[in-house]
């Protein structure tokens, strides 16, 4: 055994990968793409070009031109190809070059890096592969009844840029449930990981913090959360809040595009079920409101994130969920797809205990409290807890 | 290749552990269904599952694909519990793993 009592234990800061995941990523919304001029994307070390042609199909290409390195996504859209603007070299979206006006003949060697696109959710999703395989469309994630009609908001859509963390600081968040209490300050009362195949749910039951709310959650608001991993980049996290009863149905999307060895771009859309009986400006301040809410709660993951050291040898305990098989669940992204070891797509289940857990945040929370109660007591201003104003309670999956 | 390569052997013996020490078989009573389990508390439950065992499995076979085929297959829960309550699996952690 390499770990006895007595010795120290050190950290394991490994090396980070020398690749991109395989999968499917989002790039957005559909709609940033649609307005006739192409667009820049960070993404797997490069930057792509995308662009919709004139049949209204989005275009994915790498950005910069095989002729001689001009950045396509500062050209213009011409006619249904890209159009560098360095020497006017017109790409389309299949990856040839259609045209150089200049030029008697096209080189047949003239053919860039296509990223195969599907549109699922009004979202655009492109596939990345090292190895150059064809998009396997059996993995893609599915598409999500109901959402793109009038009976659920549109997206909220946000992007953040992340720098100095790899992106599988954010893959960790699946299987961690104590962190959800300390870092965004709900309240874990089940928590269960399933992985099989490509795919990675969370399965989480939380409540609010009585003690660090600020009129918005609190210890009435209930959450069921079924967060799942389609792949290495795209969560689909399907949320049913119950506050004092009223239940809100809320759909999550939470993915990211690795753009360096310690960058990433998160990404994350919300949508909501428009309750019944409310009107159009109600359910959009409520979709506003848990887009808020969620992208705060993202805030405080990447202050964690930025102060961290990557650790390749956590060390867990007994109450922690299963780190290390959800790290070899995310390794067959990172190999050849003839390399997949079986254990990192055979189906694991685990149930974490929150008993302890719960015991001990029930007291800490009423500790809390009553603490509180008395510096009231004590006529301190009012302002029992001026920074719990606005900090997500409920948030999840990630 | 890996999506981090390790730096120190000791993070080997590490995965070992806390992905297959103290695994304890236990065979589904109603199909041919073997996995391995970790209990570290009464609540706790660990299952891993070879590519074997899941074919054998009519109950997740019959819902794969979907949302619900999360869900665990309640017979081999069932064959699970009647394992701990026999003795055969045993129920604690070791060390936190």
């Amino acid at each position: 055994m390499s770990d006895t009592g007595s010795s120290t234990r050190y950290l394991d800061q490994g090396k980070p990968p020398e690749r991109f995941a395989r999968g499917w990523h989002c790039l957005g919304l559909e709609s940033a793409f649609a307005d006739g001029k192409p667009h820049g994307i960070e993404a797997f070390g490069t930057k792509l070009v995308v662009w919709q042609d004139s049949q209204g199909g989005t275009n994915v290409l790498d950005g910069y031109c095989r002729h001689m390195g001009g950045d396509l996504t500062q050209g213009s859209v011409k006619g249904d190809e890209v159009a560098c603007p360095f020497h006017d070299w017109r790409w389309g979206g299949d990856g040839k070059c259609k045209q150089i006006p200049y030029a008697r003949r096209v080189p047949l060697r003239a053919r860039t890096q296509k990223y195969p696109v599907v549109i699922r959710n009004g979202q655009v999703l492109v596939w990345h592969d090292v190895e150059g395989g064809a998009p396997d469309m059996d993995v893609l994630p599915p598409e999500l009844p109901g959402i793109g009609t009038d009976e659920w908001t549109d997206w909220f859509w946000e992007v953040v840029p992340i720098e100095g963390s790899n992106c599988r600081e954010l893959i960790d968040n699946v299987v961690d449930m104590a962190h959800f209490y300390y870092v965004h300050l709900s309240f874990p009362t089940s928590f269960r990981n399933v992985f099989e195949g490509t795919r990675a749910t969370q399965y989480m039951a939380s409540k609010g913090r009585p003690d660090v709310s600020g009129g918005y959650g609190d210890a009435e608001m209930f959450l069921k959360s079924e967060a799942t991993y389609y792949g290495p980049s795209y969560m689909i996290n399907w949320l049913e809040v119950d506050y004092k009863g009223f239940i809100t149905e809320v759909v999550l999307i939470n993915c990211h595009l690795p753009t360096g060895p310690d960058s990433f771009t998160l990404q994350y859309g919300i949508a909501v079920k428009k309750p019944e009986g409310l009107d159009e400006k109600t359910a959009q301040y409520i979709a506003k409101k848990y887009a808020t809410m969620f992208g705060e709660g993202f805030l405080q993951d990447v202050h964690i994130w930025k102060n961290k050291v990557p650790v390749q040898n956590p060390l867990l305990c007994e109450e922690d969920g299963p780190v290390y098989q959800l790290r070899r669940w995310y390794e067959q992204f990172y190999v050849d797809v003839a390399d997949i070891a079986p254990e990192m797509v055979d189906r694991f289940e685990f149930e974490v205990d929150t008993t302890k857990a719960n015991e001990f945040w029930q007291a800490e929370v009423a500790e809390n409290l009553a603490k509180k109660a008395r510096e009231d007591g004590e006529g301190a201003d009012g302002v029992a807890n001026p920074e719990a104003e606005g900090k997500p309670q409920v948030m999840t999956g990630t | 290749m890996a999506s981090f390569v390790p730096l120190s052997p000791d993070t080997l013996e590490d995965q070992r552990l806390y992905t297959s020490a103290r695994l304890t078989e236990v065979a589904c009573l109603d199909c041919l269904a073997t996995v391995g389990v970790k209990k570290n508390s009464e609540h706790h439950t660990s299952i891993q599952w070879s590519t074997e065992a899941r074919a054998h499995c009519p109950e997740l076979t019959r819902r794969a694909g979907g949302r619900e085929s999360h869900a665990g297959c309640p017979r081999m829960l069932a064959s699970i519990e009647t394992a701990v309550r026999e003795g055969a699996v045993p129920v604690g952690a070791e060390d936190g793993y």
